[in-house]
């Protein structure tokens, strides 16, 4: 009797399948284009099946909306709001994916194992999104940092990509070990592995010290991930130092798959109840929002420039994580869109004006840009207003749910801090579009466009972020209402035992 | 029983503490294997015996001969006869000698005690970790799979060697070949 029943709740049935279908995906998918390297196909093939593979992960998200919440045993805990996550982390994928063929077709190093990592990377961070469990979450966790090592040194022949490759593994190992001597701590002190678990053995008592401790460690681990400041210093150079496309990942999934566990960890454990930990989070968030915006005034590197900016909005993202309670899911995933919109608008047009030896870093390569691609410029301004949170852009809607969470719970520090550091980071953001404009019209236009097709593609794909960031400003509500329908859940909801 | 947890424990720490302070890659490798006897020898105690007997086999045995590959590898060459002389020293191998004699007597007086004392741990066997694996943590185990992959083919990508071609005639007949074999491909 006994194994019958083991038999029936641990193996997975159909409906766990279908639930994990975008991971299932995402796992196949890579596989399958590995099997079409082998086959030696061409880049651009694999290039357009992977672009399928991504849309085919994204389809079968769509599909599994009627069955949510839905639990898969005990490490998966796929709710509206997981499920939102993976969408975005899918979509993350898939922008990163449009814009790898320009940029990495006229690289020495054939591109193609770079699809499987992509691929990999993507699985790891929707795995974060809906873990419910240490171990899904250490797991995950890893595929996407082990993912990112071999993507940030993807071009191994140029120095400054080892040399960025290198500060992230071992900074990135370091900090893996902080997490999970944390998590040890966390299992000595309450015996469980499961999110759920361990809110149940926590119960109401405030948190012991042991607790507290192995939560600390954690945090570490977990902000250097999402590079907040004292955990930021890699940032800057691994920003610069890895391939574009690379760099727009590293910047958006990464950090959202990582936010969205972190969330759920915190929401489960009720971890805000410690004072002591939300005097750590403040102290993180308004120094990441005061530092990240101060050491973004003096870079003349737009790829440096938009790491000091992520560090930035990583702190303004948790003026809406500490106050805890139900809004917070919604403020944080309406913020990651429309940071993710923004981000990767600004890093497509990096990606498109780079070159086969050297990336479009350098601020005075913008230069009269205007004048010569009118297009590109204009996207990279409204990226750039948005990110800057300038009204009528995404990101003014994004910081002002923010700040009305932050506000809306009495965090007024928190709040002001956010509109101060803001208008610090008004100068950067507005001096790469005045760069823009700068100088005359006389000077020669670029060469003529190569491989039209995927630069097709591309510009579509830059005109509907653009668009998103506009619509996202101008008419936020369609957005809003659905984020707000989304509900971040603990424990399984009653149905799902039922079946 | 305590007491045996403590004197292993600190052969651990002890030897950790050595492994990271050594200059020499050999020496530290020496002392990273009795650390990790003693890291079995901690599960052991603990009742995980099937841990421990991983531990052993995995850790203390095919990741260090995987090491000693590497070192081997690295060292080929006329000096490497003279270097492994230096090495095999009595001042090299004794202390992790010594560690190791600490864990072995401690492991044949639990052994020729056991069943006299009233130390008995949850005892966790075999079966149930391969039906936590295998059940449970199925997916787990397949996220396994997935983050070895990413670590296979990252490392393949970034140790791969370019194929020297010494002759520029010949290397544009290789690139010719590659992309004719393409073509056919596609």
């Amino acid at each position: 009797m006994f194994k019958v029943r083991l038999y029936n709740t641990s193996l997975m049935s159909n409906n766990d399948f279908n639930a994990l279908m975008p991971l299932l995906v995402l796992a196949g998918a890579s596989v399958l284009v590995m099997l079409l390297i082998v086959a030696r196909l061409s880049h651009r093939l694999i290039q357009l099946v992977s672009l399928l593979l991504f849309v085919i992960a994204f389809i079968s998200l769509l599909n599994i909306r009627a069955m949510l919440p839905y639990q898969v045993g005990s490490l998966f805990m796929i709710d509206s709001f997981g499920a939102f996550m993976i969408g975005l982390i899918i979509f993350s994928g898939l922008a990163v994916n449009v814009f790898s063929y320009i940029y990495f077709q006229e690289k020495e190093e054939g591109p193609k194992e770079y699809y499987v990592l992509l691929f990999l990377c993507t699985l790891g961070a929707c795995v974060l999104a809906v873990s419910n469990h240490f171990v899904s979450l250490f797991l995950g966790l890893e595929i996407l940092t082990i993912g990112l090592y071999a993507l940030i040194a993807y071009l191994r022949a140029r120095n400054h990509s080892i040399e960025a490759g290198i500060k992230y593994l071992v900074l990135a190992a370091f900090s893996s070990a902080f997490l999970l001597f944390g998590m040890a701590l966390v299992y000595l002190q309450t015996g469980a592995l499961s999110f759920a678990g361990m809110a149940n053995v926590i119960g109401a008592a405030s948190v012991p010290p042991l607790l507290l401790t192995g939560l600390g460690l954690m945090l570490v681990g977990l902000g250097f991930k999402l590079a907040v400041v004292p955990f930021h210093m890699w940032t800057a150079d691994v920003y610069q130092g890895a391939p574009v496309p690379v760099t727009a990942f590293i910047a958006t999934a990464s950090k959202g798959g990582v936010v969205a566990s972190m969330l759920r960890f915190f929401a489960a454990i009720d971890g805000f109840r410690s004072e002591q930990l939300q005097v750590v989070m403040i102290v993180i968030a308004i120094a990441s929002m005061v530092v990240g915006n101060l050491l973004a005034l003096r870079q003349s590197n737009i790829k440096r420039v938009l790491a000091y900016s992520s560090i930035a909005h990583l702190g303004y993202l948790l003026v809406a994580f500490i106050p805890g309670g139900d809004v917070v899911p919604q403020a944080v995933s309406f913020y990651l869109l429309t940071y993710f919109t923004a981000t990767f608008a600004a890093f497509g047009v990096i990606t498109i004006l780079s070159g086969a030896e050297s990336d479009a870093e350098e601020l005075v390569h913008y230069r009269a840009l205007f004048w010569k691609q009118p297009a590109l410029a204009s996207i990279l301004s409204v990226a750039m207003f948005s990110l800057a949170g300038i009204p009528l852009t995404a990101g003014f809607t994004g910081k002002f749910y923010v700040l009305t969470t932050g506000i809306g719970q009495g965090f007024w520090l928190l709040a002001s801090v956010l509109v101060l550091s803001s208008v610090v980071g008004l100068y950067y953001y507005l001096r790469v579009v005045t760069t823009m404009f700068a100088g005359t019209r006389d000077l020669l236009p670029g060469p003529p466009p190569k491989y039209p097709v995927f630069l097709g593609i591309s510009m579509v794909a830059l005109f509907v972020l653009t668009f998103a960031l506009i619509w996202l400003g101008v008419y936020p509500d369609h957005a809003i209402g659905v984020v707000r329908d989304l509900q971040l859940l603990v424990t399984a909801p009653a149905t799902s035992f039922a079946e | 029983m305590e007491i045996a947890f403590y004197i292993a424990g600190t052969v651990a720490v002890v030897a950790t503490l050595m492994v990271i302070t050594r200059h020499n890659p050999v020496h530290a490798l020496l002392y990273l294997n009795v650390s990790l006897l003693a890291h079995a020898m901690l599960f052991y105690l603990l009742g995980a015996s099937f841990a421990a007997l991983l531990e052993i086999i995995i850790y203390a045995g095919a990741i260090m001969v995987l090491f000693i590959f590497v070192v081997m590898l690295l060292n080929l060459g006329k000096e490497t006869a003279e270097q492994e002389r230096k090495w095999l020293k009595v001042k090299v191998w004794v202390g992790p000698t010594l560690l190791a004699a600490v864990l072995f007597a401690e492991f044949l007086v639990l052994v020729l005690s056991s069943g006299q004392g009233t130390y008995s741990p949850a005892v966790v066997s075999p079966r149930q970790v391969a039906v936590s694996l295998f059940r449970e943590y199925l997916i787990g185990v397949e996220l396994a799979a997935m983050l070895l992959m990413a670590a296979v083919v990252g490392a393949a990508h970034i140790g791969r060697h370019k194929r020297l071609v010494l002759h520029r005639f010949l290397k544009e007949e290789v690139e010719k070949e590659e992309e004719k074999h393409e073509a056919v491909m596609l």
